[in-house]
């Protein structure tokens, strides 16, 4: 993939001593209280201020787009002009306003496929690793199968037989073949906190196991998922990209990779529109920069050994 | 003291995984409703007047006898897996899809696998300097650097050098294996050629090709440094390199020899983005080609090319994790 | 000239999220060549830093605010890193607390030897002298070959105390050598490290939060409280008068078990907290002998009868007397403290039907690895009952079975043979080896289990409320004000009073003996009738310990709880049981009314365990 493993926490890191801190700070604010410690880090405050700008720019997208990203009726492979900041497509489509629209595409991929990769992952891992015995054989085996298949090819083989190229289809293939690294670290981390004294003593306290996995489990892994999800999405951002570029994408959407992928054969290189060029990638790797911002302070955070770095 | 458990449970698995494989190939295609080849077919159709008798008869080898049930035709086709009989590409018609993976399959491995090594290398020898001087200006150089360039889209960046380095400054080829005044050989004009047209390329791998074994090797450096065994050998007046050497970096290469294993058996897919962008003869531009062909025995084989090399590095990289690591042995009492 | 002077020494801890933590404040000595000194005090009380410290070893957040440590004349606060190398290990070496940790796991133990060696250039084979090291700690050559983890908890532990005199130092620093291994095993290792330091002569640095250990090997004792030096006396002196009330304190949470009349004391409250501003005495809050003056002037370390205190009151000479030496030693001091001894029982207890009764119990392990399997016997045959009111300790060193008993009892696992019966109040009568589901949680709201982990047994996230409620909603059905009601009602039964300053508490604002009484709360929550207490002093600090013991032992008494106490540890078997089984290797071995057992036993393994208790009055009645 394009971008590089993201920092997730070693397996077996201190992910209770995370969340008990975050409950104490929580404690007289309304905010949760992983939120109010990443926002204490500087780095991951601007991470945080990044991804809000993103996020801004994706939801008034329309209002903030000066012209339809589809509408071809400008001259063709203009350079930055006034009119046109970035300049134009080879079809005459404003590139601005397609990448204005292209943050849509990114972050809804990324909240979609990292959603959905995440919820695999998380049933996945929970069950594997709480229930054990041959299940967790099962579902390992399928774990390490997932990691092990090479998940470009597999996205490019999937796409190539599917029937219809919609946004959906992309957001499905790359959960399918996303989910199994954090399904391995939520199983090893359930598997050192199941034999927790205080998951037994809630068993004597006769609580079910479904109500022992969702109120004294997942809260003590939060910051765990937190980073998964992070993972996942970044993932799904760079693999929504790639494959655009790769022309395999919904050719219907525009995005920052299927951008790139008209620069590449429309000529821009040729032409000198270096704008068109740098405007999408720079986008991409800013987002890709706030998350990983994001994701160095929670792992400063849950990882005891960098914590003081 | 043969870690024979281990390596029994290994082996088991790379069997399970090589089985699982196989058989996600045959299973894709037929996943859509009805008849999986008149789909295709009538797909095809759909996309061009005339369908070529020919891509027919590919697809019918492909995918048995559409008559027969699913089981008969799982049979067949590990029957014709186990011999090596993956079809006729029917885009390169009458080449054999093995033919044509033949063909691409030294561009890839010269290509990435050198470049996988030395971004293994370098990654590695960075990540252990980086922990070894925590905290120093090295350290935030060189982790701050990976960092950086790690944010940048792949793919982005390849097209960045093409721009810069082929079509503006004109230092080297822009596209292709080799230029059209040479012919695959072994002479020299083909030769310097070929490494011409590879030096982009692999610029593009080595930039971004390091940075996940930095940072790996770093974080892992930096905890087995914390561990206290580490101390002890500190307070045992070992010198600091043997330190940093056998007892920090000896635990955290593990997990990368793992990882670097895998990353070699990826090389036969991982790099469909930067055979694309500068056109490259190998196996990642050959499955994009069959993709927008819709040339399906050739991508199947590709896929199944791919998962397997990455199934038996996976597995030889167990086996080395058995020799370098003696805690997954069987515990033995003295 | 002393071997290693420490002076004025002071190390601060500066995590980033939170304030400042003077770890150890301004602390001197200095130990002479072959003396060995204890340096005892409880978790949090800064002595393993300063073990740190003194070799240097310290890292982030950690450092060194203030002062100096001298070693042969060099100064190591201040010694460039070839000259400090140089002299470690040859002169001054160490061994850890963690013997799981302290050896790298992935190279041979020979290899580990070759590069101490060669680091410090010793000429001659690597093997030879591995070997000799080796037959110190009474190892056989064969361990040289073997992987760390292919070996014990106290193989690797002895592997560590070989490794710490292969360059015959002068000085060797022992950080909780033993801690963690089983009662049995630190007999041994420390026997043998007496045994080592009569032959080789070099001085140890023995830091310990086992008084009775520290007493019986240490030539000379030092006590730590709150990152200080409380008192600095020769071992002998010590024993025979303890200066510091804090010393007092522990010593009297020692008391030999097979006395007639066994009394122990214990120190209420918990540790200053030293990211806080203190004036006056450390120990003030929780001293029974604390004046006016001790909360506005900080004491210094002052010479005081052959030694050294930090108390005014004592400096002043207005602590009352206590003359040691004798065998009732801790009934003395545990007058100005509050103690607790054996336990009168109402004279029908034994004689009460059984609630539990557990006939011919044996349970076998299969495990599989790779090819082969193996299995092993953990419990054999195993008989046993529990009535109210009565205390039944279950005694053995790890692995002898005990744990493995308790989940079979409280239905967690079930047995390969034998029956498990249940006799409620109503008199159903439950065959607990075969319950599931739905009757299986009905048969738990009359088990309860009290941990032996406070830290692990209270969900980290959860408040002290949350975990109380849950018992309280599942068994007795009540919700919202009336499960918080009862839950306070709870928490003062255990001593938690006023309730409404705990229930809102996460557990990380509670000390691990809060904790363990919350643990106890939530056991009684559902209104059990039997308890079964799996170690549940074993985490605690000394200090502390007869505390929780004496909460149990009311509830029993004034509940008529059936109590299956878990331990290794004969004293609090003591001073709690009514009965005694002794289990070792998954049989019972001996059993009896605890006086009988403990006082005279026959059994030779439970004379090992007996035997394997430090006694610091024992050493003192002899010298």
């Amino acid at each position: 993939m394009s971008t590089p493993a993201p920092a997730v926490p070693a397996p077996g890191a201190d992910t209770e001593g995370v969340q008990a801190a975050a409950t104490a700070v929580a404690r007289g604010t309304r905010l949760p209280g992983w939120f109010v410690i990443l926002w204490r880090n500087r780095k991951c405050r601007i991470g945080i201020l990044m991804l809000a700008a993103f996020v801004l720019v994706a939801v008034f997208a329309p209002l903030i787009a000066p012209y339809d990203p589809r509408d071809d009726a400008f001259p063709t492979s203009l350079g930055p002009t006034a009119d046109h900041w970035l300049g134009t497509t080879a079809q005459g489509e404003d590139v601005f306003s397609q990448l204005v629209v292209g943050a849509r595409t990114s972050l809804v991929v990324g909240l979609a496929a990292g959603v959905l990769s995440t919820l695999i992952g998380l049933v996945v891992g929970l069950t594997a690793g709480f229930v054990g015995g041959w299940v967790d054989e099962v579902l390992s085996f399928l774990i390490n199968l997932g990691l092990v298949v090479p998940a470009l090819p597999l996205m490019v083989t999937l796409a190539a037989y599917a029937p219809v190229r919609g946004l959906w289809l992309i957001i499905i293939v790359i959960s399918v073949t996303g989910w199994a690294y954090g399904a391995r670290i939520k199983r090893s981390q359930i598997i050192t906190l199941r034999t927790r004294d205080y998951i037994t003593a809630a068993r004597f306290a006769g609580d079910r196991t479904a109500r022992i996995i969702a109120r004294e489990i997942v809260p003590n892994m939060t910051s765990l998922i937190v980073v998964g999800f992070m993972g996942a999405a970044l993932g799904a951002i760079g693999g929504e990209a790639g494959l655009a570029f790769l022309g395999l994408g919904d050719p219907l959407t525009v995005s920052w990779g299927t951008m790139l992928n008209q620069a590449s054969l429309g000529g821009a290189m040729l032409t000198g529109q270096w704008a068109w060029l740098i405007a999408p990638g720079l986008a991409l790797s800013l987002l890709i920069t706030s998350f990983t911002l994001i994701n160095f302070g929670i792992d400063a955070l849950s990882n005891p050994h960098l914590r003081e770095d | 003291m043969a870690p024979v458990a281990y390596f029994v449970r290994r082996f088991l698995f790379f069997l399970g995984t090589l089985w699982a494989a196989v058989t996600l190939n045959f299973l894709i295609p037929r996943l859509q409703p009805g008849d999986p080849a008149e789909a295709i077919v009538s797909r095809l159709a759909g996309q061009s007047e005339s369908i070529d008798p020919a891509q027919v008869q590919a697809i019918r080898v492909m995918l048995g006898t559409p008559d027969g049930n699913l089981f008969d035709q799982y049979v067949q086709y590990l029957g014709a897996v186990l011999h090596g009989d993956f079809g006729i590409s029917y885009t390169y018609f009458p080449y054999s899809v093995t033919h044509m993976i033949g063909q691409a399959l030294p561009w890839t491995v010269i290509l990435v696998g050198v470049t996988q090594i030395i971004s293994f290398v370098v990654g590695t020898l960075l990540g252990t300097w980086a922990a070894y001087r925590r905290n120093s200006r090295v350290d935030s150089v060189i982790t701050l650097g990976s960092t950086f360039l790690g944010t940048l889209p792949f793919f982005w960046l390849a097209l960045l050098l093409v721009y810069v380095f082929a079509i503006t400054l004109r230092w080297f080829p822009e596209r292709g294996g080799y230029g059209g005044g040479s012919s695959p050989g072994w002479n020299w004009l083909f030769i310097s050629d070929a490494f011409q047209h590879s030096v982009l390329p692999a610029v593009a791998l080595l930039i971004t090709g390091p940075i996940g074994w930095i940072i790996g090797m770093r974080n892992n450096m930096v905890q087995s440094l914390g561990e206290d065994h580490t101390r002890l050998a500190v307070a045992r007046g070992l010198p600091r390199r043997r330190v940093a050497i056998t007892y920090g970096a000896r635990i955290a290469i593990l997990p990368n020899v793992t990882g670097f294993a895998i990353a070699l058996g990826g090389i036969l897919g991982g790099t469909v983005l930067v055979e694309t962008v500068f056109n490259y003869p190998g196996m990642g531009r050959l499955l994009l080609e069959s993709v927008s062909s819709r040339d399906y025995p050739l991508m199947q084989a590709i896929f199944l090319f791919t998962t397997i090399g990455v199934l038996v590095a996976n597995f030889l990289a167990d086996l080395l994790y058995g020799f370098l690591d003696p805690r997954v042995r069987k515990v033995e009492s003295v | 000239m002393a071997l290693l002077e420490v002076d004025h020494l002071s190390v601060t801890y500066t995590p980033r999220d939170q304030p400042a933590n003077r770890a150890v404040h301004d602390v001197s000595f200095h130990i002479s060549e072959g003396e060995f000194v204890g340096l005892l005090g409880e978790s949090g009380c800064g002595k393993s830093t300063l073990g740190n410290a003194v070799l240097r070893l310290l890292s982030p957040p950690a450092r060194i605010t203030g002062g100096r440590v001298t070693f042969d004349g060099v100064d190591l606060t201040t010694a460039d890193e070839e000259k400090l190398r140089e002299l470690r290990w040859v002169d001054l070496s160490t061994v850890f607390q963690s013997s799981m940790n302290s050896l790298n796991p992935v190279i041979r133990v020979h290899a580990q030897f070759a590069d101490t060696f060669a680091a410090h250039k010793v000429p001659g084979d690597v093997t030879e002298r591995a070997t000799e090291l080796l037959e110190l700690v009474a190892l056989d050559r064969r361990v040289l070959r073997a992987y760390p983890h292919e070996l014990s908890g106290g193989m690797k532990q002895r592997v560590a105390l070989a490794l710490a005199l292969a360059l015959r130092p002068k000085l060797v620093l022992l950080d909780e050598p033993t801690t963690g291994l089983d009662v049995v095993v630190q007999r041994g290792i420390l026997t043998r490290l007496a045994e080592l330091r009569r032959e080789l002569g070099f001085a140890v640095l023995f830091i310990s939060h086992d008084l009775g250990t520290v007493l019986e090997m240490a030539d000379r004792v030092m006590v730590m409280y709150g990152g200080e030096i409380v008192e600095d006396r020769r071992a002998a002196d010590m024993l025979r008068e303890p200066r510091h009330p804090y010393s007092r304190g522990l010593l009297g949470s020692y008391a030999d078990p097979r006395l007639p009349d066994v009394r122990v004391s214990y120190i209420p409250g918990r540790p200053p907290d030293l990211s806080r501003p203190h004036t006056g005495c450390l120990f003030a809050a929780r001293c029974p002998h604390v004046e006016d003056a001790c909360r506005t002037t900080h004491p210094d370390l002052l010479p005081d009868r052959h030694g050294l205190v930090r108390c005014l009151v004592a400096q002043s000479d207005r602590l009352p007397v206590v003359t040691l030496g004798s065998a009732d030693a801790a009934t003395t001091l545990g007058s100005h403290f509050p103690a607790t001894g054996t336990l009168d029982r109402p004279a029908d207890a034994a004689e009460a039907a059984p609630v539990l009764t557990v006939t011919g119990v044996s349970k076998r392990y299969t495990t599989r690895r790779g090819l082969r399997t193996s299995s092993v016997e953990a419990v054999r045959d195993v008989s046993f009952a529990l009535r109210p009111g009565v205390v039944t300790a279950l005694v053995g060193q790890s692995g002898s079975g005990k744990s493995t008993l308790a989940r079979i009892v409280t239905a967690v696992e079930r047995p390969t043979s034998g029956e498990v019966r249940f006799t409620g109040d109503d008199g159903t009568d439950v065959r607990v080896d075969r319950l599931r589901g739905a009757a299986l949680r009905d048969y738990r709201r009359h088990v309860q289990m009290v941990f032996q982990d406070p830290f692990s047994a209270l969900n980290p996230t959860r408040t002290v409320a949350y975990a109380l409620s849950r018992p309280l909603a599942n068994f007795a059905g009540l919700r919202g004000a009336a499960a918080r009601e009862r839950a306070a009602q709870l928490l003062e039964s255990v001593g938690l009073a006023p309730a409404g300053q705990f229930l809102d508490k996460l557990p990380h604002q509670l000390s691990g003996g809060q904790r363990q009484r919350v643990v106890t709360a939530r056991a009684l929550a559902p209104d059990p009738r039997v308890l079964i207490a799996d170690e549940p002093i074993s985490m605690l600090d000394v200090s502390i310990r007869a505390e929780i013991l004496e909460l149990l032992g009311d509830l029993v008494r004034d509940r008529r709880l059936a109590m299956l106490y878990i331990t290794h540890d004969l004293l609090s078997a003591r001073l709690l049981a009514d009965e005694v089984l002794v289990l070792n290797q998954g049989v019972l071995v001996e059993r009896g009314p605890t006086r009988e057992v403990i006082g005279a036993a026959r059994d030779e393994y439970t004379r090992l365990l007996l035997d394997s208790i430090p006694n610091p009055f024992a050493k003192a009645a002899a010298g």
